[in-house]
């Protein structure tokens, strides 16, 4: 077999790799392409729309105030924390680098919202423990005797659709409910809770109503939309199975009349009767339990001159106690030593450690106290106490508690805690529209340059002209399946690159077929003319590309030092492009030509020095002819 | 053909261009845009018909007199102090009221500190003086063999600092004409003429270094202008196919890397001219004693 055939074989198969990779938009199994880009290539920001920050930390000394580089871990940390927050934001997928000893580069592709993209990454989460109390009374001392007018038992008319009427005011208000027939409706939604009250529709049972003054009216609403609101966020709580539902606040009426009355009830069980200043609660049952269905014993109950007291029972109360993620030292997940329970550690310093000592003291043991703990005003979890914890070191144990949440509440308990304070550095942002408007561009312009040097080509070299051409095509194919798969990102930078690449290999085909054109006009054989061509030509197209390839090289460094992305794909692109280049000249153009040179073709000679290059000078030829 | 000849006529052309870019340089230095200084740099497309210095007017008007507008095709750059995204919101709606009811596209929007700029600089100095020693490095090696390999590195770097100063004259003349500011794609394309400049210098040098070992009786001048002949259809051919595609891009690619495409057209059409009319011509100069004589003629201590 000749050495040429094995070449093209080789070329061939290079070829036909290389279209694969580029016709699959994405190749799963080496994790490479993407769906939605051309060729599946990875582009850069300025050709897909996207932005480009760039963040600066810095460790700032609390007592002398002045700053410092951050440790390795530091910056690992930092980077996770904001991987993990963009991840989070649905921001889409960030590409986070560390660039240098104290910046991370953050590059969000397809995001318009820049502004909120900046917000999320920049601020710093805030981790806050507090002091929950469950069930705390507390007295509507703000509503006393002078905002009651009276206190008293009646039945309101209903209308068809279950509402009550009144004749004050024609205005229709929905019904109170009753505890009994609504304490789960389907919809948490308040409005809907008027409809899924069918007794109150079918009978007139008696009602407790309360009228206030004006002020007291006023004030008595507010409370009942406070309770309301917590009744709602009760049942929204309940729905969602990770939380243990907390039950709702609840309003303690307390009636001193002929029999003394105490009954609690849900803010939604409590209806203002139209636009007046009256409050109807649902009659509580007596003392065997029973629901009054008659007017008289209701008011027998209340007796003449009723008086009431409200005390509001509060769900829960988160009290600040002034511990927040500065003063943990760490977080971490763990495993009970002898059940192997995943569990959290959490290390406090020396402050946090004083006061979740004192806390803890204080209400260990209780089932209405707990700690809760909120990032960015969200709850993460509220773990009970059972002991004094004063050593600083405490655990969090949990029953549904696995390897994956305890990590997961592990670094956003992290998180929290004082990512170094970072400042913007740099920001690169191009709006999708300009990004596919230059990536369009730039592919119509790449095609008319290629083919402009192609046309020029095939017709001042003629057929190794069209050798050439065929080798700058294979070329280019060849350089994209490498970007593909390396993968290197192609911006606006890396086309121009591959342009100028592209010049370089056509440079060394010049370089070749004049040095050919001599060799032929000199009497030799197509063979050796092509093997003494390329021979000749090597030291130079060696030299040039390899001053070019010391500057890409220094771009490359100049890069690093700046992570300046546009500068680092500029410089690979044209390294790649240069080696590839020299491939592309070197071993494709002359294979073809070779075996161009083994067929009946070569004879026509003309083919291969046309007319324009008699008009070279005429030393050429001699100088060629001597060295002959 | 008698290059070597000619060889003060390409000095004087050379002289011609360089002199010009090269006193806006020292009056006026380039424009330096974000990347250099640190700020912020929008790129706007209106909707309406608006105009240069309208615009210069209008964000006068809005607090920004130093504002330095540049157009790049259908897009105006508008390089101003740092902004923060709210404030950029506000200036883009600003002028959307006075100059282009009909809308604004806001298309990109640049931030860079003053802290990540300086750096910039002084990595930008540090990357092209460790371009300019590698390179003379490598030619001083690559020639080893030829007679004085030493004056074929300078004659590179020589004809490197001919092109670098060619593209930043010229430069510095639109930056005070046009607002033209540099950026770091400016020095990426002034780094990459670097290496077009020496790639085209060392394959002239290539043939000299081959027909010097040829024609060892001949005067280097004579080889030298056989030298430039037998690659002059090499060096013309590389030049125009690769202006074929850089004309292409600036025709019909996109506005934003337009300045980039330009520092390349003028460092190839440079570098193609340098590698013949100076490089080469100082070599033989160097072997001829040109610059004594130069220096005995105007010196009066030469003169005795």
């Amino acid at each position: 077999m000749r050495r040429y055939a094995k070449t093209l074989i080789v070329v061939a198969v290079l070829l036909t790799l290389s279209v694969l990779i580029l016709g699959f938009q994405r190749i799963d199994f080496i994790d490479r392409g993407s769906e939605d880009t051309l060729l599946g290539l990875s582009l850069g920001l300025d050709l897909q729309g996207g932005s480009y920050l760039v963040y600066q930390a810095e460790e700032i000394d609390p007592v002398t105030g002045e700053g410092s580089v951050p440790s390795e871990d530091a910056m690992e940390s930092l980077k996770r924390s904001i991987e993990r927050r963009v991840n989070a934001s649905g921001l889409g997928l960030p590409i986070i680098q560390r660039m240098g000893d104290n910046r991370l580069l953050i590059q969000l592709a397809g995001v318009t919202d820049i502004a909120r993209a900046e917000s999320i990454i920049g601020e710093t989460a805030q981790l806050v423990f507090k002091h929950r109390r469950l069930e705390v009374p507390r007295d509507l001392d703000e509503i006393d005797a002078d905002d009651i007018v009276d206190v008293s038992a009646q039945v309101i008319p209903v209308d068809e659709q279950g509402r009550l009427s009144t004749t004050t005011d024609p205005a229709l208000l929905p019904l109170p409910a009753f505890p009994e027939t609504m304490f789960f409706p389907e919809t948490s939604t308040a409005t809907s809770t008027a409809t899924s009250t069918p007794i109150a529709m079918t009978l007139s049972l008696p009602l407790l109503v309360v009228e206030f003054t004006d002020g007291g009216a006023a004030k008595f609403a507010e409370v009942v939309d406070r309770l309301s609101l917590s009744f709602i966020e009760s049942i929204t709580a309940a729905s969602d199975t990770s939380f243990a539902p907390a039950p709702p606040s609840r309003l303690d009426v307390s009636v001193e009349g002929e029999t003394p009355l105490r009954f609690e009830v849900t803010g939604l069980s409590i209806a203002q009767i139209g636009a007046t200043n009256r409050f109807a609660f649902p009659f509580p049952a007596d003392s065997v339990g029973n629901q009054l269905t008659e007017l008289g014993p209701a008011q027998a109950m209340l007796g003449v001159n009723p008086s009431i007291r409200f005390t509001e029972i509060q769900a829960q109360v988160d009290e600040p106690i002034n511990l927040t993620g500065d003063d943990l030292a760490r977080a971490y997940p763990s495993q009970q030593s002898q059940s192997g329970t995943p569990i959290i550690v959490l290390e406090f310093k020396s402050r946090g450690a004083q006061i979740f000592g004192e806390l803890t003291a204080e209400i260990a043991g209780s089932l209405t106290d707990a700690i809760a703990i909120f990032l960015d005003d969200e709850e993460l979890i509220s773990p009970r106490v059972t002991t004094a914890i004063t050593a600083g070191n405490a655990i969090i144990q949990g029953r549904d508690f696995d390897v994956e949440r305890v990590r997961d509440i592990s670094l956003l308990l992290e998180s929290g805690k004082l990512p170094i304070p970072i400042t913007q550095v740099e920001k690169r942002t191009v709006d999708a529209i300009l990004g596919a408007d230059s990536l369009r561009k730039s592919v119509i312009a790449g095609v008319i340059g290629l083919g402009l040097v192609v046309l020029f080509m095939v017709l001042y070299y003629r057929l190794p002209g069209l050798a050439a051409a065929l080798a700058l095509l294979i070329y280019v194919i060849l350089v994209l399946a490498i970007f593909k798969m390396i993968p290197v990102t192609l911006d606006l930078s890396g086309v121009a690159a591959i342009i100028l690449s592209v010049g370089m290999a056509v440079d060394a085909n010049i370089l070749i077929f004049e040095r050919m054109k001599e060799e032929l006009r000199a009497g030799r054989t197509l063979t050796s003319a092509v093997n003494i061509g390329f021979n000749r030509a090597w030291p130079a197209i060696r030299d040039g590309n390899v001053s070019t390839l010391i500057t890409c090289g220094i771009l490359f460094w100049f890069a690093d030092q700046l992570g300046a992305s546009l500068v680092q794909s500029f410089s690979a692109a044209l390294a790649i492009g240069v080696v590839t280049s020299m491939f592309s000249a070197i071993v494709i153009t002359r294979t073809l030509l070779r075996a161009v040179a083994s067929t009946n073709v070569s004879r026509k000679v003309r083919l291969f020095v046309p007319a324009a290059g008699a008009q070279l000078p005429q030393q050429a030829s001699a100088t060629a002819a001597q060295r002959s | 053909m008698d290059f070597a000849g000619k060889r003060v006529w390409f000095y004087l052309l050379s002289l011609s261009v360089i002199v010009p870019g090269v006193i806006f340089l020292i009056l006026f230095w380039l424009q330096p845009g974000i990347d250099f200084t640190g700020g912020s740099e929008m790129k706007l497309r209106f909707a309406d018909d608006v105009k240069q210095s309208d615009l210069r007017v209008e964000l006068a008007d809005q607090g920004h007199p130093d504002a330095r507008v540049q157009i790049a095709g259908d897009l105006y750059l508008i390089h101003t102090k740092e902004l923060t995204e709210g404030e950029k919101g506000e200036l883009v709606e600003a002028l959307k009221g006075a100059l282009s009811p009909d809308g604004i596209e806001d298309l990109a929007f640049d931030f860079v500190s003053p802290v990540v700029a300086s750096e910039t600089v002084t990595a930008a100095m540090w990357a092209v003086l460790a371009a300019v020693v590698g390179i003379f490095f490598y030619v001083w090696w690559a020639f080893r063999n030829v007679p004085s390999p030493f004056r074929y590195g300078t004659a590179a770097i020589v004809a490197l600092a001919h092109d670098t100063l060619i593209v930043m004259g010229i430069f510095a003349i639109l930056g005070q004409v046009a607002d033209v500011e540099v950026n770091t794609m400016f020095l990426i394309a002034l780094l990459t003429v670097i290496g077009y400049s020496v790639n085209d210098t060392i394959v002239v040098f290539d043939r000299v270094r081959e027909n010097v070992q040829v024609y060892p009786n001949r005067e280097l001048s004579d080889v030298v202008n056989i030298s430039i002949s037998e690659s002059l259809g090499r060096s013309l051919n590389t030049s125009l196919t690769l202006l074929f595609t850089l004309l292409a891009m600036i025709l019909f690619g996109g506005p934003t890397i337009r300045a980039f495409l330009l520092v390349l057209v003028i460092g190839v059409v440079s570098g193609t001219y340098s590698s013949i009319g100076i490089a080469s011509q100082l070599v033989v100069s160097w072997e001829e004693g040109d610059f004594g004589r130069l220096y005995r003629r105007v010196s009066p201590f030469g003169a005795r």
